[in-house]
């Protein structure tokens, strides 16, 4: 009896298993077969040079590039404020506070990662009206706001993985940095911190996953259909999450909706690089402080 | 007669440690003097490693540890009640009385990061000064030759002896004046047992050693002067002389054990 519960377990994990790879190859797959064939110099620049482009010399009407570079901003202002932040939030629960302290803050930020992002957008939302009823009249959504607010939504990956991965360091590692005589923030920066950066890192790659994809947080704040390239944090912005839902939602070719599959490509793409940059930086950076 | 202590290195008087209200040393009072090895041994659960804890002030890393009773050790020629108000900070403190464990603790770094590292951040040693500090306290330990060429690898990749060389040679870099030592040999085998038995030996002019062993026959061989710990109390103090009276030292210890 216990042997055929035994299969049916090792059945099941098999299944699951090659259920969630066939899902993201059918995914990837659809996207590729949909997607591939419409991406090219017009999907990115429309009829413009791709020089001109590039170099801001001439605007993008009908591409993607200022949405792409939209979303990259985006990303790496909110990582900006979310890394840092949140790195120092998990230090903080994990080596710092008290038992009382960790319970009720852990609850804030699970309160945190539970809010829905269209509340994180009325939030945005709600704050810059706001502002300009009382100390800055003239402000307005922009690539700052909605970075801030991605920020804070996405928080909570970057604080629980800090947490985790350094409460995961056991008792031997731990008690070196003070045998060797270092305080306890040195032990932090100079021991816990690098053992941690595997385990950190994947909260950042998360945090930066959904600051790419979320697009109600940024349909409030602001995110526009025809703002051009960002022209500055103060300014509204364009993004490929807004573009890919705006090309779904009012296609009326079927050329349009191709250009939307090429676009969620193109998203792909951008998240699957900004992920292997993080991968590459923290393995180099690894093998640099374990030497040196 | 016991000679008359004018000079001690460390004075422990009626020391009580206490973890989450469980009694684990009760009124240990000893007097340690300088240059001497220093051996404590007794059954498992005796509280052996938690009054070497006391000496560097490391059971307060545990949770829920209450100590009372002093604890004074000699810094620059002055008794210092290291649980005193005005005792030196606690890294200070922790560099000056090192310790090592029983398993081989390096950082997960390389060999070099492994000796370079504590002195870059607690003494702000830089350049040549570092390189030469890491060196002396390499060749302390007799590890120099065997490192030289390969300081860029992994400190893991060492056998297990030469991972407790490095150990020790990280907390002789930092300049102690005290060598907590708990059972350093308890998992390297013979041929690295004696070479670690041997350097204790060869340091105990420079530095005050307190070594806690697992093994009787160690403690005979290595220790001018032996406690017996049990239930948290001393229950015997030895001295060289008593040591080498191998019927003496197997009748008191039949009793005690």
């Amino acid at each position: 009896m216990k042997k055929i519960a035994d299969r049916c377990l090792v059945g099941f994990a098999w299944l699951s298993a090659g259920m969630v790879t066939l899902a993201a190859v059918m995914l990837v797959g659809f996207l590729l077969r949909r997607g591939l064939a419409s991406i090219d110099g017009s999907l990115f620049f429309g009829e413009t040079h791709w020089l001109d482009a590039v170099s801001g010399r001439a605007p993008v009407f009908e591409g993607i590039w200022p949405a792409l570079m939209g979303t990259l901003y985006l990303v790496l202002v909110s990582s900006f404020v979310s890394i840092p932040v949140g790195i120092a939030s998990g230090v903080y629960l994990a080596e710092y506070a008290s038992k009382r302290v960790r319970a009720s803050l852990g609850c804030a930020v699970d309160l945190l990662a539970g809010t829905p992002s269209i509340v994180m957008g009325l939030f945005g939302f709600a704050l810059i009206l706001l502002l300009r009823r009382t100390l800055f009249p003239q402000a307005g959504t922009s690539l700052a706001l909605a970075a801030l607010c991605i920020a804070l939504l996405v928080l909570p990956y970057v604080i629980r993985t800090t947490q985790t991965a350094l409460q995961a360091i056991p008792v031997h590692l731990r008690i070196l940095g003070p045998v060797c005589g270092l305080s306890g923030l040195q032990a932090i920066v100079h021991i816990l911190l690098p053992v941690a950066s595997r385990g950190i890192l994947s909260g950042v790659i998360l945090a930066m996953g959904r600051a790419a994809e979320d697009t109600a947080v940024i349909l409030l704040t602001g995110v526009v259909a025809q703002a051009g390239m960002p022209r500055g944090l103060w300014e509204r912005f364009e993004a490929l999450p807004f573009r890919i839902y705006y090309l779904a939602a009012e296609h009326q070719t079927r050329r349009q909706l191709d250009q939307g599959f090429a676009t969620s490509l193109v998203l792909l793409l951008l998240t699957s690089t900004l992920f292997l940059t993080a991968f590459m930086l923290q393995r180099r950076f690894e093998k640099r402080w374990k030497k040196w | 007669m016991e000679k008359v202590v004018t000079n001690p290195a460390i004075v422990v008087e009626e020391l009580c440690v206490e973890f989450s209200g469980k009694t684990v040393l009760e009124n240990v009072s000893l007097t340690i003097l300088p240059a001497e090895l220093h051996v404590i041994i007794g059954p498992s659960g005796s509280g052996k490693s938690t009054l070497l804890r006391a000496i560097n002030r490391l059971n307060e890393f545990f949770p829920n540890c209450r100590t009372s009773g002093l604890v004074r050790i000699r810094l620059d020629g002055h008794l210092v009640d290291i649980y005193a108000r005005d005792a030196p900070p606690l890294p200070e403190l922790r560099r000056r009385v090192a310790m090592v464990f029983q398993t081989p603790a390096v950082l997960p770094f390389s060999i070099e990061k492994n000796m370079t590292m504590p002195l870059k951040v607690t003494l702000g040693l830089r350049g040549g000064e570092l390189r030469e500090r890491m060196e002396w306290a390499l060749r302390q330990v007799g590890l120099w030759d065997e490192v030289e060429a390969r300081l860029l690898d992994e400190a893991t990749t060492l056998s297990g002896g030469q991972q407790q060389r490095l150990c020790l040679a990280r907390a002789l870099a930092l300049g102690p004046q005290v060598l907590l030592v708990d059972e350093p040999t308890a998992s390297l085998d013979f041929r690295a047992t004696e070479t670690i038995e041997q350097l204790l030996v060869d340091l105990k002019d420079r530095y005050t050693i307190i070594a806690v062993s697992h093994s009787l026959s160690q403690a005979r061989r290595l220790a001018d002067r032996l406690w017996v710990l049990r239930e948290g109390r001393v229950m015997q103090q030895m001295n060289r002389r008593q040591l080498q009276d191998a019927a003496l030292f197997q009748e008191i210890i039949d009793n005690i054990f």
